[in-house]
């Protein structure tokens, strides 16, 4: 009797119940309304902190088009975008990263910017930034925060070895790097193993190998003849070589970084296991947050181009300092409709003083040539100089813009290198795969 | 007798010719028959009770509505059936049908290029696509290790779950626990239990001398199929576990007992007394639990995200890659497609041969 | 070797050694050995990586840097949990979470239990195409019918709502529902309904007197799984819902990563406990009548 009573009282309630957030959160009317939905895929809390403070200032000061602060993630971001796109319901400014606007784009998703762009902001942000969101002759982003990849190294080990620390105006080439593993490499006795000079965190092998091929001449990335194509020679694979070696041959580099990630160097990196480890600039939070008391590590660029030798680089203005980078951009939906009011807050949101909060909130470099300039960033405490000095050789990375090169790169690239660096595969097997088989999977998407 | 309470609970009158036992024949046992003394499982289907039933029952007064009956039911049962028909109908069948028909043509993603009809060209490129033939592989090995697992280990589980020992409150609970977590905290969690250098494995096994250097269980290509059979396993042992559980203690205790009594040993017990109680329930769910986890890639997607070098790529991933990071939605529909026929033609083998003398219990339907 | 027919007379010397209630004599104290220490395996595999989880949950930041472990925190802190509920609206989507699952969990019953009363009992074309459809939306990739359910659920002006959510919970949980309840229906003996109709029952009297009681170890089994496959879901609750107000706890749970696996592990792994703890309960209150409930469903499902 109790079971019955008790089954059909709960029934009732969810009849009850049912309507109520039905009702409570039905459409809105979203066609009529004239505020801007902006995507952030900020998550570091002093980030999404000063995108909500951001948010909330722009919306005092303009009441007739108010803002809304939506949070996505990284790892689902493009999902969740395709979906909307698909849908009929995106948001209307949206935070992505260059990479990741390729497809969009083509997709008639994303709207041009060039008519909209003010002046100010075109001038306050470098030609070769902007040249990252350049997509098949239209502009689809403004870049507003760059990533160099750096070396993050335990100062106290390099000081023993007696090894000169690079700055970005005398860096290291790649011998002098080398030459430094070397010295850094020792068996520390006593059971606890190796100490390696270096981990390289080959998790997803592609993007950093393509983008260091900047720095010895290499590209990876050619255009010919209008299209896109795959080159691998030796200036291309100078790195990636380098890379090979010292993990199999001078057995100066970690082979169990080969299968991480950046975050899961760390634990190995403060106990001593490796003695420098390439990062990108972001990662120096996480650094700060869990190095043990007193550990002193600081901040380092990484080797520029080889002087003489093997893949001389060096090539154009930048002397071997060349870095590839996919900034992180916002665009405004081709389905917005207030574009006028999307562009201004986004020019809102990249004014230089409101840049620099953003960059310091998400440790990252900001684009804006005025943002560099604040003192702020240029502090020696946690390497911020060095990643804003670098700021001037950071240029669009080679695989930007690349239509297919989404499924080179799970197909054939990453397969591919993790096999190389894991020693499966020789050199001229992996320049066979990368080269013939990903021009097929490009010419797919080029004709 | 059970049909008394309920009768009575609802305030009905047992007719005179139903109480003399004349329902023996035509009822299998209710699910909470605690007093059920004929010791056998239900082995009568709706069909042979209602033909019983037929025989000996009085003919239900509502003949105008008998009249009046559309595709077989009448207009109450429509009523009964609607609510869930018609969302069905909205919004799975319809999705579903387009879904699948897009396996037809070259749609993609973006508004560029218009969707055109290709007939089986799709089909054509899956059959010489290498990558696709290696993910079904990998997917095979994957459900069917999991579930042969996950079935061994929750049989040996509810087995001892089903003893008289101690602690077997906490046993039960922790058995559920995997079931509770979301599957983004399941991956995460066992990223963190498989790390290379601050892993609670490698940590674990060095610490117990059985291992030397720290194992890369997540990047190793020859170790990241079996780590991430592992976590399948864990994560599904509590579904099945109950189902097992709730089977055993279903078989009567009699049976043992007289088991016991002429002499039969544990084991023999086993295989003659509690195996052909629990069967059907045992196929039940492993069936279901070979179609779960040949359809899941979502733990896997957190862990390996298909690799390193395609090695835990299932074929679910790979059709969602095809179709959110492609953009290929064609080409996606159909590998699913194509997964359904293979899986439903495993399905219907594995269950031909397993069901043929159940068939008129109507194990699985 | 089953003995034909009930209970035979146990001798007294046997009764003397039989453990209670099952007349089976007591296994061997070696053979009792072997039991713990199987179970003790089963709770080691099960158990330790959710301690593992817990311990995560309580260390500060520099000991999840460590490259030496420990199961337990050197300086335990609540200051992930802290964290946690600052930088992400916890408690909101738990309760977005639970009003969702709840909802889908009784609506699924409610709409269920109709219906798989009607398949069990008429063979007719209505029920077998809906049982070709439990098959088959079972098996067909669910990643590629979310766009053409995202469009249907825009014109019916269901997106970004909780109720368009739901919706889509309960639908997508029928084909189990319907499976599991069919069961149980098909073991109510028709004769309880021919009785009662001869006594003056309509239909829906039946269902709700006759049929609904014997069904309630089905109806909870239901519920469960509803509720918790509504809770865990992730997919279609990030794409339908867009409003920070009605994110559910387990899209919440993925803003704790960033860019190629950065993660706050310790407010990752403190938000993830608090995920877990509502089904635990849930499962708590129901775990007793689960057993009698699935079995049953089972067999004759």
């Amino acid at each position: 009797m109790r079971r019955r009573t008790l089954l059909r009282a709960a029934l009732t309630a969810a009849a009850a119940a049912a309507p109520l957030p039905l009702t409570g959160c039905g459409p809105r009317g979203t066609d009529a309304r004239p505020g801007l939905d902006y995507l952030s895929l900020a998550w570091q809390k002093e980030s999404v902190d000063a995108n909500k403070a951001l948010v909330a200032a722009w919306n005092a000061a303009h009441p007739h088009t108010p803002v809304r602060y939506l949070q996505g993630s990284w790892e689902s971001v493009h999902d969740q975008l395709l979906t909307s796109f698909e849908g009929g319901s995106a948001p209307d400014v949206i935070h992505d990263e260059a990479g990741d606007l390729t497809d969009f784009a083509h997709g008639g998703y994303l709207t041009d910017l060039r008519p909209l762009l003010p002046e100010r902001l075109n001038s306050a942000i470098p030609q070769r930034t902007w040249r990252t969101a350049r997509i098949g002759g239209g502009l689809y982003g403004v870049p507003f925060l760059q990533e160099p990849r750096v070396l993050v190294a335990d100062r106290r080990l390099l000081r023993r070895a007696g090894i000169r620390l690079p700055t970005v105006r005398r860096p290291w080439d790649w011998a002098e790097f080398e030459a430094a593993a070397r010295a850094l490499t020792r068996d520390r006795g006593g059971g606890r193993g190796r100490r390696y000079g270096v981990a390289w965190a080959m998790k997803e092998p592609v993007s950093q190998s393509v983008n260091l091929a900047l720095s010895t001449g290499g590209r990876v990335f050619h255009r010919a003849g209008g299209r896109d194509v795959v080159r691998f020679g030796p200036r291309d694979s100078a790195v990636a070589e380098l890379i090979h070696r010292q993990v199999h041959r001078d057995r100066t580099a970690a082979p169990s970084g080969l299968g991480m990630s950046g975050s899961d160097v760390l634990p190995g990196f403060f106990a001593g296991r490796y003695a420098m480890v390439p990062l990108n600039f972001s990662y120096r939070q996480q650094v700060h947050q869990q190095a043990p008391e007193g550990f002193d590590w600081v901040t380092l660029p990484l080797p520029a181009g080889n002087r003489g030798g093997r893949g001389a680089g060096g090539s154009g203005p930048h002397g071997g300092r060349a870095q590839g980078v996919s900034p992180q951009t916002l665009s405004i939906a081709r389905d917005c409709r207030h574009k006028r009011a999307a562009m201004e807050f986004v020019a809102f949101l990249t004014g230089a003083r409101q840049l620099v909060r953003l960059a310091r909130g998400d440790w990252l470099v900001p684009t804006a040539t005025a943002a560099l300039a604040a003192p702020a960033l240029h502090t020696e405490r946690y390497g911020w100089r060095t990643g804003t000095e670098s700021a001037r050789h950071l240029v669009a990375s080679p695989v930007l813009g690349v239509r297919g090169y989404q499924e080179w790169l799970d197909k054939i690239a990453t397969p591919a290198f993790q096999e190389y660096y894991a020693d499966g595969i020789a050199l001229r097997e992996l320049r066979g795969r990368l080269v013939e088989d990903g021009n097929r999977v490009l010419a797919r998407y080029q004709r | 007798m059970p049909e008394e309470r309920v009768r009575a609970r609802a305030g009905l009158r047992l007719p005179r010719s139903r109480r003399a036992g004349a329902t023996d024949a035509s009822a299998p046992s209710a699910p909470d028959s605690a007093s059920d003394s004929s010791g056998r499982p239900a082995r009568t289907s709706a069909r042979t009770s209602a033909r019983t039933s037929a025989r000996t029952s009085v003919p239900p007064p509502r003949t105008a509505r008998d009249r009046r009956r559309a595709l077989g039911l009448d207009a109450g049962a429509w009523f009964l059936l609607l609510p869930a028909l018609l969302p069905i109908l909205v919004l799975s069948v319809g999705p579903l049908l387009y879904g699948m028909s897009l396996a037809f043509t070259d749609a993609q993603a973006g508004r560029t290029d218009p969707t055109r009809f290709t007939g089986l060209a799709n089909f054509a490129d899956l059959r010489l696509d290498p990558l696709f033939w290696d993910s079904f592989r990998v997917g095979l090995v994957w459900a069917v290790s999991v579930t042969v697992l996950q079935f061994a280990l929750a049989l040996g589980l509810a087995l001892l779950l089903d003893q008289n020992l101690r602690f077997r409150w906490l046993a039960r609970t922790l058995a559920l626990v995997p079931w509770a977590m979301p599957q983004v905290v399941v991956g995460e969690l066992w990223r963190l239990v498989y790390h290379q250098d601050a892993g609670l494995l490698n940590t674990t096994l060095r610490g117990l001398h059985l291992l030397d250097h720290n194992a890369g269980w997540l990047t190793s290509p020859s170790l990241a199929l079996p780590a991430v059979i592992v976590v399948g396993v864990w994560a599904g042992l509590p579904q099945t576990t109950v189902v097992l559980l709730a089977g055993l203690q279903n078989v009567p205790r009699e049976l043992h007992e007289s088991a016991a009594l002429d002499g039969a040993g544990a084991w023999r017990r086993m295989r003659a007394v509690t195996w052909p109680a629990l069967r059907p329930v045992a196929v039940a769910i492993a069936s279901l639990d070979l179609i779960w986890n040949i359809n899941s890639f979502g733990l896997v997607y957190v862990l390996t995200q298909g690799g390193p070098g395609g090695q835990t790529r299932l074929p679910m991933l790979f059709a969602y890659e095809e179709a959110f990071r492609y953009g290929q939605y064609g080409y996606a529909a159909a590998m699913g497609l194509v997964l359904v026929a293979a899986v439903a033609l495993l399905l219907a083998v594995f269950l031909r041969s397993r069901l043929r003398p159940y068939e008129e219990e109507g194990g699985v339907r | 070797m089953s003995a034909p027919g009930g209970v035979r007379q146990p001798s007294v010397a046997r009764a003397r050694t039989a453990a209670p209630g099952t007349g089976v004599a007591r296994p061997r104290r070696a053979v009792r050995y072997a039991q713990y220490a199987a179970l003790l395996c089963y709770l080691a595999f099960l158990g330790l990586p959710l301690l593992w989880l817990l311990s995560t949950a309580f260390k500060p930041p520099r000991e999840l840097g460590s490259a030496a472990p420990e199961l337990l925190p050197a300086h335990p802190t609540l200051g992930n949990f802290a964290a946690a509920f600052d930088e992400q609206p916890l408690l909101r989507s738990g309760l977005n979470s639970l009003t969702v699952a709840g909802c889908a969990a009784l609506l699924s019953v409610a709409v269920a239990v109709p219906a798989s009363y009607v398949l069990a009992r008429r063979r007719t074309l209505p029920a077998r195409a809906t049982s070709g459809w439990i098959v088959a939306g079972q098996l067909f990739p669910l990643v590629l019918v979310i766009v053409p359910l995202f469009m249907v659920l825009r014109q019916l002006r269901l997106v970004d709502s909780l109720g368009g959510l739901v919706a889509v919970y309960v639908v997508w949980n029928l084909p189990f529902a319907l499976w599991m309840l069919r069961g149980y229906v098909r073991a109510v003996p028709p004769a309880l309904e021919e009785a009662a109709a001869v006594d003056g029952c309509g239909r829906l009297r039946t269902l709700r007197s006759v049929v609904l009681p014997l069904l309630a170890p089905g109806v909870v089994a239901t519920l469960m799984f509803s509720f918790v496959a509504a809770w865990n879901e992730f997919f279609f609750a990030l794409v339908l819902l867009k409003s920070p107000e009605k994110q559910t706890i387990s899209v919440l749970l993925t803003r704790f990563t960033g860019a190629e696996g950065a993660a706050d592990l310790g407010p990752l792994a403190a938000a993830s406990l608090l995920a877990t703890l509502p089904s635990l309960v849930f499962f708590a209150l129901l775990q007793r009548r689960l057993a009698g409930a699935l079995s049953a469903g089972a067999v004759k499902g």
